[in-house]
């Protein structure tokens, strides 16, 4: 029969995880719901604008560039806290992992699979607002790299998902996620509140490493920058891609290891 | 002859209840399935039977012992290449067609597309499921499920097909076809392991078997040396005239009408009963030489207490 050597199977055998989660998504109700609502949003905030009259092209942007980040961060946590959990429970796991296929491959597979997701609803969001920003005569194509860092947000975020969802039910997961989402959306704050406050050099020295053990997600956001026509800082996009490459390999790496030797029951 | 399982005191254990001590399963299993035979594991429920086969398969691991695939370790993923698995109950993604889950399972093993067209239609002729392929899973029966099960652990051409509880759920007519698929394998020359609680299906197809119980391999080895060939006892059907007596050797189990059924332990006692019936004016219905069965073996293995 014909059949490629085990090693050249890596991304063969990724591959087809990956898209067998992009079916099972999209052939899923709960996806479009979630899509349609927030496409909704999106046209609501042409309304919204005008309600802010004369400042309908930033009402848009920041409306619009949050509801993309809120929906698409709420699908990533939805699907992807039952990511491998549920492919646990259901049983249909034995069906892949019986077969020459290593668990770490079948943790990427998944993972690239629902990025391939919300990749696919991206893209539609922007397109949607798009559509809006030119109607209001406002369109920048500074959205596009807007979503672009949203997306790297939503790598991290599915990562977390997946790594939640390799040891936790999905109650557990949702609820660990959402709390990583908030952190990460409010963990800068901690130094800006507490340092002016603190005079002791060892606490300040405290407060600073509790902040960078924390995640911080504004460190890939520019939603506010484009919204308000402020250019993004010099060197901003390597740094946040680094930072979220960073994360997303340790979460992995995380997952495949605590996934690697667990009993399937 | 060469061995396509070798497992040697294989332990696993559980977490017990709120995670407190640790539940033994199995207890320390040893078996030997040589290559190109039908050998089925036998045991009642909970004996460790799925177990053992979600080790084999690389689902569980193991808390001791050794295990080799086609004389490879456990976990080699060459292994895993040549063997083929259905799952107890398999669930399959419901929102796809059976051809698109052939074409999903196959890709994990590297198979092109056009061979994997070739062989999931193939298969799926195979199992019955002929013109069935474009239908979503969701919609398939029990006994559809059980063939596209089938069909999935058979995608590589496996040389080993481990089978848990392939006949479970299925109705007498799918039960046949299922084991006349088991006997077509064998005849291509692959292993066919396969777990059971149907002990007729497990006599009727296998070459050797091994009972399982309470984590233990009781018994193991071809079917014809445990059961032996030799006659247990004879049912004898009579047609007796009013005021027939049976000889002292024979034991009476039914009568109804003129219809008497007994039994004899030896042959001379059968000769002794013959004799005297004729004699009587009785006609010999049948004759009935009755050996020791799978379902005997099975049931003398289980302690008394826990017996029906």
């Amino acid at each position: 029969m014909s059949r490629r050597t085990l090693t050249g199977l890596f991304s063969l055998q990724v591959w087809a995880i990956a898209k067998n989660t992009f079916r099972e998504s999209v052939r899923s109700r709960v996806f479009y719901i979630l899509l349609a609502f927030a496409v909704s949003l999106l046209v609501f905030s042409y309304v919204l604008g005008f309600l802010a009259a004369g400042v309908i092209r930033k009402m848009v942007l920041d409306v619009g560039l949050s509801t993309i980040s809120y929906f698409s961060a709420l699908t990533a946590i939805f699907v992807g806290i039952g990511l491998v959990y549920q492919e646990v429970e259901r049983k249909t796991i034995y069906n892949i992992l019986s077969k020459p296929v290593s668990r770490t491959r079948f943790i990427l597979g998944r993972y690239l699979g629902l990025l391939l997701v919300l990749l696919v609803n991206l893209a539609a969001m922007v397109m949607v607002l798009s559509a809006v920003l030119f109607f209001v005569e406002g369109f920048t194509p500074r959205i596009l790299a807007a979503a672009a860092c949203i997306y790297l947000e939503l790598m991290v975020l599915t990562a977390v998902a997946v790594f939640f969802s390799s040891v936790a039910s999905p109650v557990v997961s949702a609820l660990c996620t959402a709390a990583f989402y908030v952190i990460g959306h409010t963990s800068s704050a901690l130094p800006e509140l507490l340092l002016p406050a603190v005079e002791s050099p060892l606490a300040r020295k405290g407060i600073l490493a509790l902040y960078h053990l924390l995640p911080d997600l504004n460190l890939l956001s520019i939603n506010h920058l484009v919204a308000h026509d402020i250019p993004v800082a010099p060197g901003f996009y390597p740094k946040a891609v680094a930072y979220a490459l960073l994360l997303v390999g340790l979460l992995l790496v995380a997952s495949a290891l605590s996934f690697e030797r667990r009993d399937l029951v | 002859m060469e061995t396509a399982i070798a497992v040697r005191d294989l332990r696993k254990s559980f977490k017990g209840h709120l995670s407190i001590g640790r539940h033994p399963v199995l207890r320390g299993v040893n078996l030997t399935v040589p290559r190109g035979v039908i050998y089925g594991f036998l045991g009642p429920n909970g004996a460790g039977k799925t177990t053992t086969l979600k080790i084999l398969t690389g689902l569980l691991f193991p808390d001791g012992g050794s295990v080799s695939l086609l004389g490879r370790p456990l976990g080699d993923p060459e292994a895993r290449a040549r063997l083929g698995f259905l799952p107890e109950a398999p669930y399959f993604y419901d929102y796809l067609t059976g051809q698109e889950l052939l074409t999903f399972l196959g890709s994990l093993f590297g198979l092109h597309r056009r061979t994997l067209e070739e062989r999931s239609r193939t298969l799926l002729s195979a199992v019955g499921l002929e013109g069935k392929g474009g239908l979503q899973l969701r919609k398939y029966s029990k006994g559809m499920l059980q063939r596209i099960g089938l069909a999935q652990a058979l995608l590589n051409d496996p040389e080993l097909v481990i089978l848990d509880e392939p006949m479970s759920g299925l109705d007498p007519v799918g039960r046949r076809e299922i084991r006349d698929l088991i006997l077509d394998l064998k005849a291509q020359g692959k292993t066919v392991f396969f777990s059971s609680h149907i002990l007729a299906d497990a006599e009727a197809i296998c070459d050797a078997v091994a009972i399982l119980m309470a984590g233990n391999v009781v018994r193991e080895g071809p079917l014809d040396v445990l059961l032996g060939s030799e006659v247990r006892f004879w049912d004898v059907t009579l047609r007796a005239p009013e005021g027939f007596s049976p000889p002292q050797e024979a034991a009476v189990l039914a009568r109804q009408g003129s219809q008497v059924l007994l039994r004899v332990e030896r042959e001379d006692a059968l000769q002794v009963l013959l004799d005297g019936a004729r004699a009587q004016g009785a006609s010999i219905r049948a004759v009935a030489p009755q050996k020791f069965s799978l379902e005997d073996l099975f049931l003398s293995e289980i302690p008394k207490e826990e017996a029906p």
